[in-house]
């Protein structure tokens, strides 16, 4: 016959922090593994607009940024994005240049596409549509969740590439063609993968999909 | 051992340092900068150094940073100054970011300010000769506009203003002619300094011209020159008034 023998009370209080202890482990890793646990993911359907032609839906890993256009600003800007956005042209793309808390750029739909991403010419990509004029006489306030167009060290040579700045840039203004700004979702690019030794990423995140609202 | 554990810290500390993300530097890649000043009516933009500086291909360019109190006086100098520009002819120009320091060189030879046309920048050094630091602002400022449009300063066509024997010397700092003092003669040139090479010899004319430190005079060279920056400066901008 087998004799129960009872657990004393310290060994029930062991059992009890190593139970505890694991279900922290394992939440703990379910967090870490989960950058988007605590991304609100914004329902584009669900929002007035007060300009819906103008809005642009950026699908990430974490959810949707929702992007108001401001033609009025940059009427070459934003045509030039709208017709790479309806030719899905930005789809698969990656977030090449990443600075964490300050800027995302994407856009080089040339290097930058998931099946065949070059790492040795990403972020000089072309579209083969031409660079555009800057449009960088009218007042803006590159302030956070800002959309600019990227361009070389020279004006005039916005093409496809752009950035969206995750924090205030005032120095931006008279530089860089402001193109709309992100009204929902910001944390969403707060969450991109990006490199503490570099801005250019090693295996980067990628937009999903970018499609006019309407 | 410790030295082992040293490295290790240090190393470790690198890693997990994020990338320096200066907004100044992916600008005009300029180092140790922090902004002075945004809101100009003119749109310049102020920037001032809050530590030394070196920079070029070979580091050969250096300035230091300097207090507080020669910041706010010379912005007020420089600002005033440059505030005559309007923002579009400061576009034309491309000039738009003022970088102030002190003790400004280029391999070791002191020089009061440095253009850079296609960073757009202008830097100036705070302590270069303040009986003349108002002149020499719009002196550094025509380099910018020279290097801009170098076939409309045409140095051939300048040339030819002077005596037939003058010559200039092969660069502006291989000539002992330094001197910024305005001639009582003029004689051609305002300045000693205006004799080294040609575009030296049309900033000190338009620096003049600016300033209206200048007088009248029958010196026929010297009003062909005028006459030469002026044509020009208009042909940039039909506004331009001196």
């Amino acid at each position: 016959m087998i004799k129960k023998v009872k657990a004393s009370l310290h060994e029930k209080l062991i059992l009890i922090f190593l139970i505890l202890l694991g279900v922290f482990a394992l939440s703990f890793a379910v967090i870490i593994k989960n950058k988007c646990l605590f991304v609100k993911n914004f329902d584009p359907q669900k929002i007035n607009y007060s300009k819906p032609e103008n809005i642009v839906v950026l699908n990430a890993e974490c959810g949707n940024v929702i992007i108001e256009l401001y033609p009025e600003i940059s009427p070459n800007g934003v045509e030039r994005f709208k017709k790479l956005i309806n030719s899905e042209s930005y789809d698969n793309v990656a977030f090449h240049r990443v600075i964490k808390d300050k800027l995302v750029q994407t856009g080089d739909i040339q290097f930058g596409k998931k099946n065949k991403i070059d790492y040795g010419k990403i972020g000089t990509g072309k579209s083969e549509l031409g660079t555009i004029k800057s449009e960088i006489d009218a007042e803006f306030n590159f302030d956070k969740g800002s959309v600019g167009l990227a361009r070389s060290l020279k004006y005039n040579t916005e093409d496809s590439q752009f950035f969206i700045i995750l924090d205030d840039e005032p120095l931006f203004e008279g530089e860089y063609t402001p193109i709309g700004k992100v009204i929902y979702g910001i944390q969403v690019l707060e969450k991109i993968k990006y490199s503490h030794r570099s801005e250019y990423v090693l295996r980067p995140d990628f937009v999903n999909t970018v499609r006019m609202f309407k | 051992m410790h030295m082992r554990i040293f490295k290790l810290v240090l190393i470790s500390f690198f890693l997990i340092t994020s990338a320096n993300s200066n907004s100044i530097y992916n600008l005009i890649k300029i180092p140790n900068l922090e902004i002075y000043e945004l809101k100009t009516p003119n749109k310049l933009r102020y920037f001032y150094a809050a530590k030394p500086f070196r920079l070029g291909v070979q580091k050969n360019i250096v300035c230091n940073n300097s207090d507080q109190k020669t910041y706010d006086k010379k912005y007020q100098i420089i600002s005033n100054n440059l505030n005559r520009y309007s923002k579009e002819f400061l576009k034309k120009i491309n000039l738009k970011y003022i970088v102030m320091c002190e003790n400004l060189s280029i391999s070791g030879i002191n020089t009061a300010g440095i253009p850079d046309h296609v960073m757009k920048t202008l830097i100036i050094d705070l302590k270069f000769n303040e009986k003349y630091f108002e002149r020499v602002i719009h002196h550094e400022l025509f380099h910018i506009i020279n290097d801009g449009f170098k076939k409309l300063f045409n140095e051939d066509e300048w040339k030819k203003f002077n005596e037939p024997n003058f010559k200039y010397a092969e660069c502006s700092t291989c000539s002992k002619k330094l001197g910024l003092d305005t001639y009582n003669k003029t004689n051609g040139f305002f300045t000693e300094y205006s004799m080294t090479i040609p575009s030296e010899d049309m900033a000190e004319v338009y620096s003049h011209l600016i300033m209206g430190n200048y007088k009248n005079s029958d010196d026929k060279i010297l009003n062909e020159k005028i006459k030469f920056i002026k044509d020009k400066l208009r042909k940039i901008d039909s506004t331009f008034v001196f």
